[in-house]
């Protein structure tokens, strides 16, 4: 195949250029364009993906990385990994299981999870295996055995401090790929910035008023535009049936009183 | 003339047993003089009522005229070069356990003799009993597995008497009291009594062969009673009347008139394999294909009787006869040598300090120690398709999460890969426990039972959205500025920083379980007063869950703020 650089190289703006280098490079890279995919369930993300990506949708079968924006917003990167993982479990008449793994660092600095708190998030405490602790080796090689396991819907791993190494994540971006399976990396604020084969990778931020700031800053797939620089503001609904998840100050008559005392 | 009412011994039932009893006279001297000079003789001395005295001998020791109980003074005196070393019984029992574990490479039912549980320190009668019906044949007969025992004792420098017939009572007689043409210390009694003749054996051996106490040992020399034919030719009744029923016992026991049984040191496997090596491997390569081949060998026997493994124990005997011994538990009935395999790799990849093959491994042992039935043979489906990955893809989802749970469990520990299940409880951390994958769950047989009162148990607490997505290990302490007596924190400082708090919802107060007391569990000592606790948001969107412990005036007068988990 004949290759012209020159065609996608003579734009005038630097983003142009490098959505032409990408769009070259995607030629290249056997990207994700069959295979399942899901919704995310937040419509701002959904209604981008749908236009402008190839699959139309958030690719089953690829290595997918949530990094915090900053150190305190660890949280909100794996609620958002969360989030995604209920979405890939989300298939009807299957009872797939949500292995949950954390390296020791992850445990102690960001908390275990909590099954009464599951279903808030569209996952079912019955359906979850958790790895309490282990060494990111361990981990990444407990997660590639349980993307052959055909009874794991989705994998979910969290490390605060040190991310894998790229051969790693490639390793695991291959093997989730052949296997058709998700797998979600969530990583800390200081082990977010390192180089990785991921399909996809997410920086969430969290937002005063329960939201969430996430950009896609990474993106292995074929597509027409780049994700909005600023990304998207999300304020995620949980599957509460009476409560807020948290009234500002001012709402809460209790609260006003004793501001103002 | 004794009376012939008791004729009734002479017949003895066929037990279908083959017993063999091993007595170590100098057990304790023999195993500790290795590290000494053999040509002297050695003794153990042991200091007791104010003198120390000889406790344990070799042979060498002995012929020189040296016995048990004499002072070490004394003792000198005689032989001038002794050398001697503190008795240590303990030692001497351990060695004894190994020494049993090492012979059940003749038969899998060894027993201790004495019980193991019953030995006392000062006890220094070192014996061994071993069931070896239908073993003798792989040795070439009785009479050689016998030599063959005693030649590997010998080796080692150990004196080993040696009896078998058809019931422990007479093994046991005959390996401490049998006749035998040699008299000398260093002679090693060989006795086998075939089957059905315990009776001629055993009748003109002292009564002290038939396992007696010293009380009644007294008693018998005393009436004139030297051999157990003298003491067989009473009845049975005027010897209860004048022994207690514990000499009839022993004596229906040697003649096989009454059961015993004999206790293993561990119970045999029923799917048992093992792998003995003309040459020691220390190789971990070679290590592995053996291991990959036994599990085969067992996956086949299990298949064969349509039952699969839920544990597994790996056995490695080195060339110096320690044993490393490995067990797996498996998290459904397995027959897949395959997967075993698999375990194993990954068992001893891990172990902490690799395998200490020493000078070789000359013994592999694997046994299902315990098994289940499966319905059917776990079959590769769809090999047609090619690739391994694919195979185990197809696998049904119940087997394969079971051995994904194998691999997690043994590559990263029984304690590590775990589940939530619920738990009848109002405190928040006390509501849901992690459970290991593995653990035997009796009261949720199958997954409809088990739901339900997950779900009710879940159900009874409140709105999922209230609680945390993500709970700290432990509560940690915070520095908070709050109202007082009762409010929401202003700001709090966790972790070295400063959180300013914008919003905040509570408290929802959370009451010691006071009726934990009563039945029968002690609440934690943090757990004793009541909680109030806030959901708060801090400037930069980070949610909260803190709260006070204890009620402020009531319960303490400076309550603590804890940080207890976040919202995503």
């Amino acid at each position: 195949m004949e290759i012209k650089p020159a065609a996608h190289i003579k734009a005038t703006t630097t983003s142009q250029k490098l959505a032409g280098l990408r769009r070259l490079v995607a030629r290249f890279e056997p990207v994700v364009a069959q295979g399942p995919h899901i919704q995310t369930g937040f419509a701002d993300i959904d209604s981008y993906l749908a236009g402008e990506v190839a699959n139309a949708g958030l690719a089953c079968g690829g290595l997918h990385e949530v990094v915090a924006a900053r150190t305190g917003d660890m949280a909100a990167a794996l609620g958002f990994a969360h989030r995604l993982a209920a979405r890939f479990l989300d298939r009807p008449h299957t009872q797939d299981m949500l292995l949950y793994g954390q390296t020791y660092m992850s445990c102690r600095e960001a908390g275990q999870p909590y099954g009464p708190a599951l279903a808030a998030h569209g996952l079912s405490a019955d359906r979850l295996v958790y790895i309490d602790g282990a060494r990111l080796p361990d981990l990444l090689w407990a997660g590639e055995e349980a993307l052959l396991c055909s009874a794991i819907g989705c994998i979910v791993l969290s490390s605060w401090g040190e991310a894998p190494s790229f051969t790693a994540s490639r390793r695991l971006s291959l093997a989730a790929r052949a296997a058709e399976r998700p797998l979600v990396m969530a990583l800390g604020a200081q082990a977010g910035t390192s180089a990785s084969a991921a399909t996809t990778r997410w920086q969430v931020e969290a937002l005063p008023q329960q939201g969430w700031q996430v950009r896609l800053t990474k993106l292995r797939m074929s597509y027409n535009t780049m994700p909005p620089n600023e990304g998207w503001t999300l304020y995620p609904k949980t599957m509460s049936q009476h409560l807020p998840l948290m009234d500002s100050a001012a709402e809460i008559p209790g609260m006003a009183q004793v501001r103002a005392g | 003339m004794p009376n012939m009412s008791g004729a009734s011994y002479a017949a003895p039932l066929a037990t279908g047993r083959r017993i063999v009893a091993l007595w170590f006279p100098y057990w304790a001297g023999e195993t500790t003089q290795i590290a000494y000079d053999r040509t002297k003789s050695f003794a153990l001395v042991e200091r007791s009522k104010n003198a120390q005295r000889l406790v344990g001998l070799t042979p060498l020791a002995a012929q020189q005229g040296l016995s048990l109980g004499l002072s070490l003074a004394d003792a000198r005196a005689l032989l001038p070069d002794l050398q001697t070393a503190m008795a240590e019984p303990m030692e001497a029992a351990a060695r004894l356990q190994k020494c049993a574990y090492w012979l059940q490479r003749y038969t899998p039912w060894v027993g201790h003799d004495p019980p193991s549980d019953t030995r006392h320190a000062e006890n220094t009668d070192y014996g061994l009993l071993l069931d070896v019906s239908g073993c003798a044949h792989l040795f070439g007969g009785e009479r050689a597995l016998l030599a063959d025992m005693q030649a590997r004792f010998l080796k080692r420098g150990i004196t080993a008497h040696a009896a078998m017939a058809g019931t422990v009572g007479a093994a046991w007689g005959l390996v401490r009291f049998g006749s035998t043409a040699k008299t000398t210390p260093q002679a090693r009694r060989q006795i086998i009594v075939p089957e059905g003749q315990e009776a001629e054996a055993v009748l003109p051996l002292p009564p002290a062969a038939l396992r007696l106490s010293g009380v009644h040992i007294d008693l018998c020399q005393r009436l004139g009673l030297a051999t157990v034919a003298d003491l067989a030719g009473f009845a049975r009744r005027e010897l209860t009347r004048r022994f207690g029923p514990s000499p009839v016992l022993r004596l229906e026991q040697a003649l096989g008139q009454a059961g015993e049984s004999l206790n293993p040191c561990l119970p045999p496997p029923r799917f048992l394999v093992r792998h003995n090596l003309a040459h020691g491997v220390t190789q971990m390569e070679a290590l592995a294909q053996l291991i990959g081949d036994l599990c085969t060998r067992l996956a086949a026997q299990l298949e064969r009787a349509s039952q699969g493994a839920q544990r597994l124990d790996l056995a490695l005997t080195r060339s110096d006869n320690a044993v490393l011994a490995l067990s797996l538990p498996l998290a459904h009935p397995c027959a897949d040598g395959g997967h075993m395999t698999r375990l194993f790799e990954e068992r001893l990849s891990r172990l902490s300090r690799g395998v200490d093959a020493g000078y070789g491994i000359e013994q592999l042992t694997l046994a299902a120690s315990r098994t289940a039935p499966i319905s059917q043979p776990q079959e590769t489906m769809g090999a047609f398709e090619g690739g391994q990955t694919r195979n185990r893809r197809r696998a049904a989802p119940i087997a394969a999460l079971g051995s994904l749970y194998d691999r997690l469990v043994s590559r990263l520990g029984a304690q590590v890969v775990v589940r939530p299940v619920p738990h009848a409880s109002y405190i928040p951390e006390r509501a849901v426990r992690l459970v290991p994958v593995l653990a035997p769950d009796k009261q949720t047989p199958d997954k409809q039972q088990r739901d339900k009162p997950e779900e009710n148990l879940y159900a009874r607490l409140p709105d999922p959205a209230t609680r945390p997505l993500f709970m700290l290990c432990a509560p940690e302490p915070i520095e908070v500025i709050a109202e007082i007596p009762e409010g929401a924190p202003y700001r709090f400082r966790w972790r070295r920083v400063l959180h300013e708090i914008t919003a905040a919802y509570g408290p929802e107060r959370i009451s010691p379980e006071w009726w934990a007391g009563l039945t029968g569990e002690t609440p934690a000592h943090h757990n004793r007063q009541t909680r109030d606790y806030y959901r708060l948001e801090d400037t930069q969107g980070h949610r909260f869950w803190v709260y006070r412990d204890g009620l402020y005036d009531r319960e303490t007068t400076q309550p603590r703020w804890f940080m207890h988990g976040v919202f995503p």
